[in-house]
């Protein structure tokens, strides 16, 4: 009973006590004895708490090395991902800025040619290694149609051979089986360019003796009324072979265009007219035609031949030795009415020639 | 007796310095664990409420001026009053339990540093919310019930080899 009388008598004192210390600690703040008296334990076991720290931090270290083997790991592959991510992102932002530049390139082009195009996207290339054609997304439905050209930024590409409503196939300018008008550039020989399968292309000049150096910029030409529009870049000259002893010069000729990388192309649908005019369309032109050589050789004539023949000089009154003159005298200066009468005397039938003698005979 | 308060007094001196330098370096143990306050209630499980008393009043004051930023005085009152309510509590369990110990290690714990938290707020304290005197609480009243057995263990053998004087006859009564 003392025991347990002392130990409340204690508990009072000792709770009485901690509450004077609250109280004397909240009072005095920082700068109190017990604030002192906290210093001076702490001063006491502090080196004992740097020599355990000392001690046990090795353990520790291993122990928060063993627990970051975990967090790291799992950062390993987040990293990981996240570049694989980036990785793409960026693969994907090269894909697009060279999307980008085709297609600048693509509307520079078409607008440096004045031309009406229609883009399109390549959806597919040649489907054996012996054509070379793509096929495109648009087609009579966007106005396409056969032999229209196809172009891209870097120049001709080829032309279309084959339409539905949404699809459109372009013999490539490669293929053995395309060939296009063309000019020098700098010196404007004309010639043909031909597709051989693959690159280079092939030149063929008219001149054999044509002024090709190597380097010059071949282009389309409208001679002829070839299919293309002039102006579209083919390629450059490669190689110039020697006129030698054929009539026609070959020479090589490298594309522009890089028809393993076509990703998008544009359909010309109209080009602008060329400025010479059709040679029909003029009216005041004159027509001065040509001295024509007698078909006939000239002999001289025997006395039994029939009397009219000394009037085959006379194309006036032989409507059968030019008939062409006898149109334009139809329609020109003759108006009055005796030269009219004249002229229908030259025009009434008349035996063309004498029956032949021996018909005659009998 | 001289020789039971040195080794008490060492004792608590060590779970100070434990709790200040070991335990933060060590991260499942960084959580919390009041190794003070698990000294008192094993010495006050084991030896009584006066006991509990006095290595409550000890272990609060050395909390004070060593472990604890709050204001002092505020482990003296708690630990002391969880040594004398534990000391208090030892006659009603069951001599040979296991458990009750343990749950005993858990409530007091909980209440401890509830009523330790409780008062820092009052006292305004920036660190103690509520929310986190709660959480603190439960860290405290788990980390302590898991290192209970091991404490419990430690303090009893100290108890055999250094006797509390009249221990037999508080044990009897």
């Amino acid at each position: 009973v003392f025991q347990r009388r002392g130990a409340r008598v204690l508990l009072a004192a000792l709770v009485i006590a901690a509450l004077v210390l609250v109280t004397m600690d909240f009072r005095a703040g920082d700068e109190g004895p017990v604030a002192g008296a906290r210093g001076r334990v702490t001063a006491v076991l502090q080196p004992i708490q740097e020599g355990i720290a000392t001690l046990i931090r090795p353990v520790t270290d291993a122990a928060g090395g063993i627990g970051d083997l975990f967090a790291i790991r799992a950062e390993n592959q987040r990293l990981r991902a996240e570049v694989e991510r980036l990785e793409q992102r960026r693969r994907s932002t090269v894909d697009l800025e060279r999307e980008n530049a085709e297609l600048r390139a693509l509307i520079d082009l078409a607008d440096r040619l004045e031309f009406d195009t229609i883009g399109a996207r390549v959806v597919a290339l040649a489907p054996s290694g012996f054509e070379w054609t793509m096929t495109l997304d648009v087609g009579t439905d966007q106005g396409v149609e056969r032999d229209m050209p196809v172009i891209n930024g870097d120049g001709l590409v080829g032309r279309v051979i084959q339409t539905t409503r949404s699809a459109s196939r372009v013999l490539l300018a490669i293929d053995p089986n395309f060939s296009a008008a063309a000019r020098s550039a700098r010196t404007g020989e004309i010639g043909a360019v031909d597709g051989r399968g693959g690159e280079p292309m092939t030149l063929r000049t008219l001149d054999p003796e044509a002024d090709l150096q190597l380097d010059d910029e071949i282009v389309t030409s409208a001679y002829q009324g070839g299919l293309f529009p002039g102006g579209i870049p083919i390629g450059t000259v490669s190689a110039v072979g020697e006129p030698g002893n054929r009539l026609v010069r070959e020479v090589q000729v490298a594309p522009f265009v890089d028809f393993t990388r076509i990703h998008h192309v544009l359909v010309v649908v109209g080009a602008p007219v060329e400025d010479v005019p059709p040679l029909t369309d003029l009216q005041d032109l004159e027509f001065d035609p040509p001295p024509v050589p007698p078909t006939v050789e000239r002999t001289p004539r025997g006395p039994t031949e029939d009397g009219d023949a000394g009037d085959d000089a006379d194309p006036a009154t032989d409507p059968d030795a030019d008939p062409e003159l006898e149109g334009e005298v139809l329609e020109g200066e003759v108006t009055d009415a005796a030269g009219r009468a004249a002229r229908v005397e030259a025009l009434a039938p008349r035996p063309r020639r004498a029956p032949p003698p021996t018909a005659a005979a009998p | 007796v001289i020789a039971r308060t040195l080794v008490i007094g060492l004792l608590l001196v060590t779970a100070a310095v434990l709790e200040t330098a070991l335990f933060p370096a060590v991260a499942l143990l960084a959580v919390r664990t009041d190794l003070l306050l698990l000294v008192v209630i094993a010495v006050a499980l084991r030896d009584g409420p006066l006991a509990g008393l006095r290595v409550g009043a000890a272990a609060g004051l050395l909390a004070d001026l060593l472990v604890s930023q709050s204001s002092a005085g505020l482990g003296l009152l708690v630990m002391t009053v969880i040594g004398y309510a534990i000391g208090v509590a030892r006659p009603y369990l069951a001599p040979d339990s296991w458990t009750a110990p343990i749950l005993l290690t858990f409530v007091a714990s909980l209440v401890g540093t509830a009523a330790f938290g409780t008062l820092a707020m009052l006292l305004a304290e920036e660190r103690a919310a509520p929310a986190l005197v709660v959480e603190a609480s439960l860290l405290v009243a788990l980390t302590n019930t898991l290192l209970a057995p091991l404490v419990v263990g430690v303090v009893g053998r100290l108890s055999e080899r250094f006797p509390l004087r009249g221990a037999a006859t508080e044990r009897a009564a």
